[in-house]
């Protein structure tokens, strides 16, 4: 008796960890959700390297850094959704491959600027803005 | 000429502090999600706070009484109770969400984390409140405040598009993609910030404080009907410069570093300097307000010796008590909680509780045993009883909107 209570009690746990999708359309949501928080934060991004000979290096430092702990916080949370079915599964794996992008980018440039400063801001601005324009298209069309 | 100069410094202190985290918060977030479609509600706000702000100054200079001090002994010791335990702890909420604004306006200038700043913004907040003067703690920080100017400054350097500004101002209304509880929500989140709970308690206590008589009642009326309107300027200046450079790029404000980026885009270094020394000076400065508020309702309401115009041994209570809402505050902030959710839930829990704090100040002002011949006249009546009204319906709706839009997401 008591095994099985612990076993439940696991499977909760985990359960609670990996917050599952009721439904496709749920799932849908939660993308189109995450979507838009990753497009956010890649977009304050690019505002930012976009004025960087304006912005002094300490504030530059912890604005990157907030949007690196935001992007990888929502890939994290959305990577531990479990898709309901196959289709949804698909779905996740086309966000998560932008949304990685946009952690890998905005991780790079907070290393650029703890070293020195970004390295070439127009190519950054470039990528960023690609990476905000796929996000808003997905969350536009599964929102 | 000294008069003179002596309203001029008290409305530009009036200006500087106005602003604090909440207004900051408030303002940034609703700019860059809804443009300036919920202007109308800093207008309404400010409208409001001066209308009770002017009341409670009333109350402090010719009763010689701080509002507080009147609650207890107008209402009885139960209602008296019931507000006491509502604003005691919107306070201490709003103490926690100033410390780790002034820490997170560090942070931005060091980039050292704020976590580390937080103990030490709390221990000179409580030296200052020991040590220095109330009418020069006043004045220090709500004149540094005035650096948040620079927020117009900036709105003027990024060259936005004034008339779709004002298009979006006089519609209001939600935009495409934002629902309308959620629009109300922060209507209400707004309105919490522009007529937060502690300025009245500051403002009257403050009278007490600076000894106001009937002389003052000037001085005390010019600072509220000039320098909050001019602080309500700032907060629109803030939500401008969010509209014109997030609205478009869809950004949702969501930390301190983000808010102040408009400024550093449109003023540059000097700008990010003088924003974020405003920052700082707002957020201490209402730390120090927002502490002693709680060290002056929970004093006054117990009937103990209260206030800086005697010496600590002598309101040892009261300042026991600002000792311990700023250790408790100072516990919340280093748990790691983001400030800035800390400060959109004190905004909404200080709008749920505003009747409560506005209808006492209404009732002492317009009781002859207090006033004398200084009662509200019919147009103070009629502007603060339809205020009432907003506020109970703002009370009631608050919590419910909070929940069913996950808090304005």
């Amino acid at each position: 008796m008591r095994r099985r209570w612990a076993a439940g009690l696991a499977v909760a746990l985990v359960a609670g960890c990996s917050s599952p999708a009721w439904n496709d359309r749920d799932y849908e949501l939660k993308a189109a959700e995450s979507a838009e928080a990753v497009g956010s934060a890649v977009e304050a991004v690019r505002l930012a390297v976009g004025g960087d000979g304006r912005l002094t290096r300490p504030y530059l430092k912890v604005l990157l850094t907030g949007a690196a702990e935001q992007v990888q916080g929502v890939n994290d949370q959305f990577g531990g959704v479990q898709p309901p079915s196959e289709r949804a599964r698909r779905l996740g794996e086309r966000l998560l491959e932008v949304t990685e992008r946009a952690e890998k980018a905005v991780a790079g440039l907070l290393t650029e600027v703890r070293r020195d400063r970004v390295a070439d801001p127009a190519g950054a601005v470039r990528e960023l803005a690609g990476l905000g324009r796929t996000l808003r298209r997905f969350q536009e069309e599964h929102g | 000429m000294k008069k003179f100069l002596g309203i001029t410094l008290g409305i530009l202190t009036a200006i500087g502090g106005f602003v604090d985290i909440g207004d900051l918060v408030a303002n940034a977030l609703v700019g860059s999600r809804f443009g300036m479609s919920l202007a109308w509600v800093v207008l309404l706000g400010v409208l409001g706070i001066c209308v009770f702000a002017e009341m409670s100054g009333r109350i402090a200079a010719v009763s010689r009484r701080a509002v507080f001090d009147l609650v207890r002994e107008r209402l009885g010791p139960r209602a008296g109770l019931v507000n006491l335990g509502a604003s005691f702890l919107i306070l201490a909420l709003t103490v926690a969400a100033e410390i780790g604004g002034a820490a997170l306006a560090l942070e931005l200038a060091t980039g050292v984390d704020y976590l580390v700043w937080v103990p030490a913004v709390a221990f000179a907040a409580w030296l200052v409140m020991w040590r220095v003067k109330f009418e020069t703690l006043e004045r220090v920080f709500g004149l540094a405040g005035l650096a948040l100017v620079i927020f117009i400054v900036a709105l003027w350097q990024l060259g936005p598009d004034w008339g779709q500004l004002w298009e979006q101002a006089t519609r209001p209304a939600p935009p495409r993609d934002e629902g309308l509880p959620t629009y109300f929500y922060y209507a209400i989140a707004l309105l919490g910030g522009a007529m937060t709970p502690y300025e009245v308690f500051f403002f009257s206590s403050g009278g007490v404080e600076e000894k106001w008589t009937r002389r003052d009642l000037s001085v005390a009326r010019a600072n509220v009907l000039v320098g909050f309107p001019l602080g309500g300027l700032l907060s629109l200046a803030i939500a401008a410069c969010a509209a014109t450079v997030f609205l478009p790029a869809h950004v949702q404000v969501d930390s301190l570093g983000q808010m102040v980026l408009p400024v550093a885009l449109g003023a540059g270094q000097v700008g990010l300097a003088l924003v974020i020394l405003g920052v700082f000076a707002a957020t201490f400065g209402a730390t120090l307000e927002v502490a002693l508020s709680s060290g002056y309702s929970l004093s006054q309401y117990f009937g103990w010796q209260w206030g800086k115009f005697v010496r600590p041994r002598e309101a040892a209570r009261f300042h026991a008590t600002i000792l311990v809402v700023v250790i408790v505050a100072t516990a919340l902030v280093l748990t790691t909680i983001d400030p800035i959710m800390v400060t959109e839930y004190s905004l909404v829990f200080a709008a749920a509780a505003l009747p409560l704090t506005y209808l006492p100040v209404l009732l002492i002002a317009n009781d002859r045993d207090y006033m004398q011949d200084k009662v509200n006249g019919r147009f103070s009546n009629t502007l603060g009883t339809a205020f009432m009204i907003l506020l109970i319906v703002v009370s009631i709706a608050a919590i419910p909107l909070m929940l069913a839009t996950k808090a304005g997401q």
